[in-house]
């Protein structure tokens, strides 16, 4: 009878007990698939520290889609080359391989208008290999039309504007072949090209479509040692060896100032990417490292050994700019001052990584990368992280360090190492005079020049409240030394006279 | 034996050589008043007064990533390093009719090492209380202290082997280059001896797979 009243219960207690355990099983599971989901990133992501070691960060972005041309009805791309985003938010893809510019809405989630032709005084024309594609200020298209060797300008709609082609200078060569790769307008409407095989820089034409020369000409360098070799060589030898010829530009953007940003390859990872000014100068700043040429350190062998071959850039507003590198699919981006704030992105098969990234553009929060081997866009959101730093970067550049304080500070919770967030709540308190914290803060953010100022102040506080103590101390020690002095001499000239020394 | 090496005498003497090098040698070489365990001890002093000074040196003056500083390895490297000048400082001025023994050429470096720890503690005290464009007072301890340390060095070799001051410098010369010699031919043994050991490693592989 016992018993029986018993098991009923005891079956009541072992289910309770194992829809205990599955509850927990299921909820842990649950739990550690979502932290997967969270650790599914398919790049690495790291920065590097003030000693040029590689150091894990938390991502900035993360991937966030691919977009088709299939999935939005349309035909496929062919090996796609750039892409444009214009001020209201369109997004413009020169689609080289079928000679079309694809025009999409700005969360790319359809096609508005294809342009494969236009009307040009009555007669129908098109593009052959468009390769460049950009939206000017005042909303008109500049299309790169490289294999027809001119620069076409149209509408938004796609109606005929005018054509930039056929630079006429005495500074160009007789077989100078004008092939437009890359374009961008500024906001006189100025005209830049990347010229195939243009060493000489980016060709400048005026808004009336008048050649007006090179701009940005990268200098060729050469090393003593190679000079003293070719000093030695023979004329044989010499027109054997490689040529010093300046590398091309990759990539061209311009800011709201009219400043060039433009990407090239530098064969020794040291600078990437140039700031250029009015005059065609190169003023960018290149940070802590004194190196803006995307990774600092890198193994020189192998397939994805050698420095980073940037191919495109983009301004992304508030002094930030990202560069795309396409061997192993990194994306930097710069702040102002040119520190590396953050890198992510690969190289490979898997969702949210690239096979031949070809162009980079910013859309509100998003980054947007075109590969013209999956003729797709890729599109990656900023997380927490990456929201952060712009927002303190930005805040910064707009001259608020004070408001930036708490940025740097959440930035901190999830980056203890960043040497940026350190430095910049370093700054805040330096200016809120807390010079001991802020020296703290400029110590972890390996920053001697503001830890020095700091220091000093804190050092004078110091000195100015203890000054009367320090010099009765210093007063006492004298005096003591003195009356030590004549006791010990008495001491010793007694031992001399007793014959002891 | 050891004790009396060690005496208090013999530690003041040390620092007595610090203030009059050249009587200091002289009655080193002379009237053996020096001692070659306080010379090691005053090495080992030194480098760990160096490695102290990478590690902990204010970072304003100091570009070495304190995580990379391993003073066990720097303390081996500096003992390495006080035996090849011994060695190679003794079998030059062998050569060169030295009069000084091993042990001398010991002493005198090893005393000669005082000023540089000296004044490298003190820089790593003072750098702590300097900022960005108050470094020359750092650089200038340090760099005082190394350029007593040569002096004594030029001093002990001279008197110790009662040299003139030009076959001194000719001796330091040559005794880099017997350093080199020296690291040359190690080196050298080394990869034989390596390559010997791996003939015989084969040797044993092969025999133990036929069997």
């Amino acid at each position: 009878m016992v018993k029986k009243m018993f098991l009923p219960k005891l079956n009541k207690l072992k289910k309770a007990i194992a829809l205990c355990l599955t509850s927990v099983i299921a909820v842990s599971s649950v739990v550690t698939l979502t932290a997967n989901a969270e650790d599914e990133i398919p790049y690495d992501t790291y920065n590097y520290n003030y000693w040029k070691y590689i150091v894990k960060t938390p991502a900035a972005y993360v991937p966030d889609g691919i977009v088709t041309m299939d999935q939005i009805g349309e035909s496929t791309l062919s090996s796609p080359q750039d892409m444009c985003v214009s001020a209201d938010g369109d997004i413009f893809v020169a689609d080289t391989g079928n000679n079309r510019i694809v025009v999409m809405n700005s969360d790319m989630t359809k096609v508005i208008r294809v342009i494969d032709s236009f009307d040009r005084d009555g007669a129908k024309d098109g593009f052959n290999a468009p390769y460049g594609v950009c939206v000017s200020e005042s909303g008109n298209l500049y299309v790169a039309d490289s294999n027809n060797a001119r620069v076409v300008v149209l509408t938004p709609e796609g109606e005929f504007v005018k054509i930039v082609d056929n630079p006429q200078s005495e500074i160009l060569d007789d077989d100078f072949a004008f092939v437009p790769l890359k374009v961008t307008v500024d906001y006189a409407d100025r005209v830049y090209v990347i010229s195939k095989g243009a060493f000489e820089g980016i060709l400048v034409f005026e808004s009336d479509g008048n050649f007006t020369g090179y701009f940005g000409t990268i200098d060729v360098k050469i090393s003593p040692w190679e000079k003293f070799w070719r000093r030695f060589a023979s004329k044989e030898e010499r027109s054997n060896q490689k040529l010093f010829i300046p590398t091309e530009f990759t990539g061209i953007d311009v800011d709201s100032g009219g400043f060039i940003y433009a990407s090239n390859i530098d064969s020794e990872g040291k600078q990437a990417v140039r700031r250029l000014n009015p005059q065609g100068k190169d003023v960018i700043q290149k940070g802590e490292n004194g190196n803006v040429g995307g990774d600092i350190t890198f193994s020189k062998y192998g397939d994805y050994g050698g420095p980073s071959e940037i191919t495109d850039v983009v301004y992304r507003g508030k002094g930030l700019c990202s560069l795309l590198d396409r061997k192993r699919g990194r994306i930097f981006t710069y702040d102002k001052e040119g520190n590396l704030i953050y890198i992510f992105g690969g190289i490979g098969f898997q969702k949210g990584t690239f096979m031949t990234p070809v162009a980079i553009e910013a859309i509100s929060d998003e980054i947007l990368v075109l590969d013209a081997e999956r003729n797709a866009i890729l599109k990656f959101k900023e997380t927490n992280y990456g929201n952060l730093i712009n927002d303190a970067v930005g805040l910064r550049y707009d001259g608020d360090e004070t408001l930036a304080i708490e940025k740097w500070e959440a930035v901190l919770t999830l980056d203890e190492n960043n040497e940026l967030a350190n430095n910049g709540i370093g700054k805040a308190y330096l200016t809120s005079g807390d010079n001991k914290k802020a020296m703290h803060y400029f110590k972890l953010g390996m920053n001697r020049k503001y830890y020095s100022i700091a220091f000093k102040r804190y050092r004078n506080d110091i000195l100015a409240k203890n000054m009367s103590a320090i010099m009765t101390g210093v007063i006492i020690f004298i005096v003591a030394f003195i009356i030590f002095r004549k006791w010990y001499r008495k001491k010793s000239g007694k031992k001399k006279e007793e014959g002891l020394l | 034996m050891i004790k009396n090496l060690l005496s208090a005498d013999k530690w003041k003497y040390a620092f007595y050589t610090v203030s009059h090098p050249a009587d200091g040698y002289y009655e080193i070489r002379h009237r053996d008043r020096g001692s070659v365990p306080v010379a090691i001890i005053l090495v080992i002093i030194f480098s760990i007064c160096f490695s102290i000074n990478r590690m902990s040196a204010s970072f304003i003056v100091n570009d070495i990533n304190p995580t990379s500083v391993d003073s066990l390895k720097e303390l081996f490297s500096v003992l390495l390093f006080y035996l090849l000048i011994c060695v190679s400082n003794w079998s030059i001025t062998c050569l060169m009719e030295g009069k000084g023994r091993l042990k001398d050429i010991a002493i005198a470096v090893g005393y000669s090492t005082i000023p540089a720890t000296f004044c490298i503690a003190i820089g790593t005290v003072l750098s702590q209380f300097i900022a960005k464009d108050e470094d020359a007072f750092y650089y200038m301890v340090v760099g005082i202290g190394i350029a007593y340390t040569l002096f004594m060095l030029l001093i002990g070799v001279m008197t110790v082997h009662n040299f003139t001051l030009g076959k001194t410098l000719i001796t330091i010369l040559l005794t880099f280059v017997a350093m080199l010699l020296i690291i040359f031919v190690t080196l050298l043994l080394f990869d034989l001896i390596n390559q010997v050991l791996s003939f015989i490693r084969s040797i044993y592989q092969e025999l133990i797979y036929r069997a």
